[in-house]
């Protein structure tokens, strides 16, 4: 019989039934996505730049499942405040209590496992979905991923199966635990927020000074070093809470008393709302934002590094392009180019070496990267050394002088003469006379700087495809890399994408659970105010003027968050930019992403939150 | 004086839709509130009276029959136009208060007039007439939460009244409060009705409220049954209301 009149009573609060299954179902998604990229430990160790990754995915997944431990208990709350008066008026028809405790730990735990499988078969889908899409932004193979990762659904399920049940038991005890009287009078319980004027006005004031303080020390980071980031992290964190538990409704409250405002419309009502909801919320508000703010920060890190790639690559190669023994096509393309800089030089390659001309090099010195001291970035500059011998070689064979070391990079770097390039043989630069007993066909090759390296990637991957054929020629095995420029802009790129997908991927997956935080905190709230809008309705207000009241309320409260975490990121980046040369370049895709997840959630909530309070109309 | 702020005719609520379980909750009920008038609905628990109530306030839609308020036939206007009329032509007070517990006393009476679009110049002095009207200058900046049950009930008698309504309707005004302020609050409705000429409908099961009304609609089973005037005192009012009362229970008992 009760389990009758549960079933009945679920079927008709079915709409907050589902907010808290759609809540928990998302939830065991992004949970199951994560874990599908963080255990699969032969895919992070392979395609990692850095072997830390490994250690952030563990805390990683600390973080998250601490988030979700927090997401299940406001959940377990939400159906607990469904439930309270129901299961009392049973016990005041005298179900005994051991029936209704178990009843709800059925209750609670049957939702918990309907969610887990939907969960799961989303999470799937969303792996592929966000792996997909940025595998392809990042023009990245990323073999090994893969969506459906039993052991990540293991994971899930054990961590979310005891999760339920942790929760179903408290949930029962706790219902157990209460009379009837106190079940019966929950609902009754107001919301009373005292707020203290000069105590909101000191919060608000050291709201500001420790957001100042924490954002001097991140763009000054190149000075303090260490102490800036430390100091960052204890003034930025209280400082954010200070925002929401102070500053914020100092402002709400500073725009309530502005009459006209106030006074217009349903303005009254709607700032009311905002003003209580935020003093309810502020541990929740303050937290999505500084989440908002490592997801972020993540992901544009991640961005920035992928177009730093570049730079990097260039940090070995002062020319843009080295093409040996240039084929026509080599030369067509070469016209596809704007070329700053072009020389041509002449050697001779046998069984028993590559000979270089002396005079072709001198003439026309190319210019290298060189190191002018111990740990800086090498600086571009031509080759100006000497090379008054006859006879000079790569290392040093005998009867010969070594190089000078500029030219030992000009021609191993720059020149690519290189092992991977023409396999073990010694290279050697000779005096005209010297390079005339050489007994082989003359070669050519020829350096060339371009203006832009980025603009003509397709253009270098034609040629690269030739120097490789070449060089199979010699080495008489396939070739992966021959070494030049773009063969090391290629290798960077595969290398870095790799963590930076995973930058994206984590990033991402922190900013879909704190918005749906957000929004099931939003949602599980929303109970407590269907009377009010049914009391609105009664006084006359229009049903699109109570849309419109939702849709900005709930617009501010996802707003101030956003935009809190959004001002840390983008102030943040200043710490990169000594590492990064343009932090900001390609911002606006991390931020472009993160408003997406975060307008779906929006929607959503407004969407749920208008099912639930908006009266019906006759 | 003499026109009817409230004309109801042939007026029918079925419940239900038609293959469904039916329940006719207001058959042919016809009556008229003079402007000015102080009118009582009663009749037993189920009787119809709160259908009445909230068919005349147009939160419910009537299934035949016409009402006319000030004027206007609102049985034919639409979901917006009954909200605008709503706001602006009446007043409503509800047992359980129904005050926004968010705003405080100020702007809760001041949300009529906001949403009216009265300019914010002229709000202030009209909610504190209203406020002092109802005795509640005092506790205008406070949050309904800090309030006593008798003084919530004035502040949303007050609401009902700031944006001088056409008509103020009344649910159980006094159902949740204790016997002093029930008193109290009906003789401030009266003191509105006599010197402000407040119209006012007042569904009440409680006889002690209902003898404050000038006349007394009875209703049973969805139908007017009785009507009684006063032109007594009060307290020979209260007397006849009681053996009205006393009525409804004899014919039931026998069935
Ligand atoms: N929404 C509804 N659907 C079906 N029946 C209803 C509805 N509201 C009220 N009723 C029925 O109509 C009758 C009159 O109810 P009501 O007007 O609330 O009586 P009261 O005089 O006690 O205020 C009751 O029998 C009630 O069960
Ligand atoms: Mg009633």
């Amino acid at each position: 019989m009760l389990v009758k009149l549960t079933i009945s009573s679920m079927r008709k609060m079915f709409k907050d039934y589902l907010v808290l299954l759609f809540g928990l179902t998302i939830s065991i998604a992004i949970f199951y996505m994560f874990q599908t990229l963080a255990q699969n430990k032969a895919f992070i160790e392979s395609n990692a730049m850095i072997s830390s990754v490994v250690f952030i995915f563990h805390v990683g997944s600390v973080i998250l499942g601490f988030i979700t431990i927090f997401y299940i208990f406001y959940a377990t709350s939400f159906i607990q405040t469904l439930r309270q008066k129901e299961m009392a008026m049973y016990m005041t028809l005298g179900a005994k209590k051991g029936k209704i405790t178990q009843l709800m730990f059925f209750e609670t735990f049957f939702i918990g496992v309907i969610s887990l499988v939907v969960g799961i078969f989303l999470g799937i889908g969303l792996a592929v979905g966000i792996a997909e899409l940025f595998m392809w932004q990042l023009d990245f193979q990323g073999e090994g991923f893969k969506a459906i990762y039993p052991s990540s659904i293991l994971t899930t399920v054990i961590f979310y199966i005891v999760l339920f049940l942790l929760t179903s038991l408290v949930n029962a005890w706790q219902i157990g635990r209460k009379n009837v009287l106190d079940l019966l009078k929950a609902e009754q319980k107001q919301d009373i927020v005292k707020t203290n004027g000069i105590k909101t006005f000191i919060g608000a004031l050291l709201a500001i000074i420790l957001i100042g303080i924490g954002y001097y020390a991140m763009t000054e980071i190149e000075k303090l070093q260490q102490f800036g980031v430390i100091l960052a992290t204890v003034t930025i964190i209280p400082g954010t809470y200070f925002i929401f538990i102070s500053l914020l409704p100092y402002v709400v409250k500073k725009l309530k008393q502005n009459r006209r405002l106030n006074e217009t419309g349903i303005n009254s009502f709607t700032l009311g709302q905002l003003r209580f909801r935020m003093l309810h919320l502020t541990q929740v508000l303050g937290t999505v934002a500084m989440l908002i703010a490592l997801g972020l920060g993540a992901m544009t890190a991640g961005i920035s590094f992928y177009h730093n790639i570049e730079t990097q690559s260039s940090m070995y190669h002062a020319n843009d392009v080295v093409i040996h023994q240039p084929t026509e096509e080599d030369l067509q393309t070469l016209k596809e180019m704007t070329i700053t800089e072009q020389h041509a030089y002449s050697y001779k390659i046998n069984d028993n070496g590559i000979y270089y001309l002396k005079q072709d090099l001198v003439e026309n010195a190319p210019e290298v990267k060189a190191y002018d001291a111990e740990f800086e970035l090498p600086k571009t500059k031509r080759v100006n050394e000497p090379l008054p011998a006859a006879r000079y070689s790569l290392n040093g064979e005998e009867g010969t002088e070594e190089l000078p070391e500029n030219w030992w990079t000009a021609i191993s770097t720059e020149l690519n003469t290189s092992y991977n390039m023409f396999g073990s043989l010694p290279v050697y630069v000779l005096n005209a006379e010297e390079y005339q007993k050489v007994e082989a066909d003359e070669q050519s090759v020829i350096l060339v700087q371009v203006d832009d390296f980025m603009n003509y990637l397709s253009q270098f991957e034609t040629i690269n495809d030739n120097q490789t054929e070449l060089a199979e020629t010699y080495l008489r095995k396939p070739v992966e890399n021959n070494g030049g420029k773009y063969g090391n802009y290629l290798a960077f790129k595969s290398i870095a994408s790799g963590t930076i997908f995973m930058g994206l991927f984590l990033g991402v997956a922190f900013l879909m659970m704190m918005a749906s935080v957000l929004m099931f905190k939003l949602l599980s709230s929303a109970g407590a105010d269907v009377h009010r809008y049914h009391m609105l309705r009664k006084i006359g207000v229009r049903r699109s003027l109570l849309k419109r009241s939702i849709y900005r309320e709930l617009f501010l409260l996802f707003l101030f968050p956003a935009l809190v975490g959004l001002v840390h990121v983008i102030v943040g980046m200043q710490m990169f930019s000594f590492i990064i040369i343009e932090p900001y370049t390609k911002i606006w895709i991390p931020i472009s992403i993160f408003f997406v997840i975060y307008g779906i959630y929006y929607l959503i909530t407004v969407h749920l939150y208008k099912r639930i309070v908006l009266p019906k109309e006759v | 004086m003499n026109q009817p702020v409230l004309h109801v005719s042939h007026l029918d609520k079925v419940y239900g839709k038609k293959n469904e379980n039916q329940y006719h909750a207001l058959k042919d009920v016809n009556f008229d509130i003079q402007s000015g008038e102080f009118v009582g609905i009663m009749g037993p628990s189920g009787a119809g009276k709160t259908t009445l109530l909230n068919v005349i306030s147009t939160l419910d839609q009537s299934t035949s029959g016409t009402i006319e308020i000030a004027g206007t036939n609102i049985t034919a206007m639409k979901q917006n136009q009954l909200a605008d009329f709503r706001s602006e032509q009446l007043g409503f007070i509800f047992q359980d208060f129904n005050l926004l517990e968010n705003l405080t006393v100020y702007e809760n009476i001041a949300l009529p007039l906001s949403l009216k679009g009265v300019p914010s110049k002229d709000i202030k002095p009209n909610v504190l007439k209203v406020a002092s009207k109802l005795g509640i200058q005092e506790i205008i900046d406070k949050y309904p939460v800090t309030i006593s049950g008798g003084q919530k009930q004035r502040v949303a008698a007050a609401r009902a009244l700031v944006h001088e309504p056409a008509m103020v309707l009344a649910d159980e005004p006094t159902g949740a409060l204790d016997s002093k302020n029930a008193k109290s609050l009906m003789e401030t409705l009266v003191h509105l009705n006599e010197n402000h000429h407040t119209s006012i409908m007042l569904v009440t099961h409680d006889p002690l409220s209902a003898s404050y009304c000038q006349r007394i609609l009875f209703i049973q089973d969805g139908q007017l049954y009785k009507e009684i005037h006063r032109d007594t005192t009060r307290n020979s009012f209260h007397q006849e209301i009681l053996d009205v009362l006393a009525e409804f229970a004899t014919p039931n008992e026998l069935d």
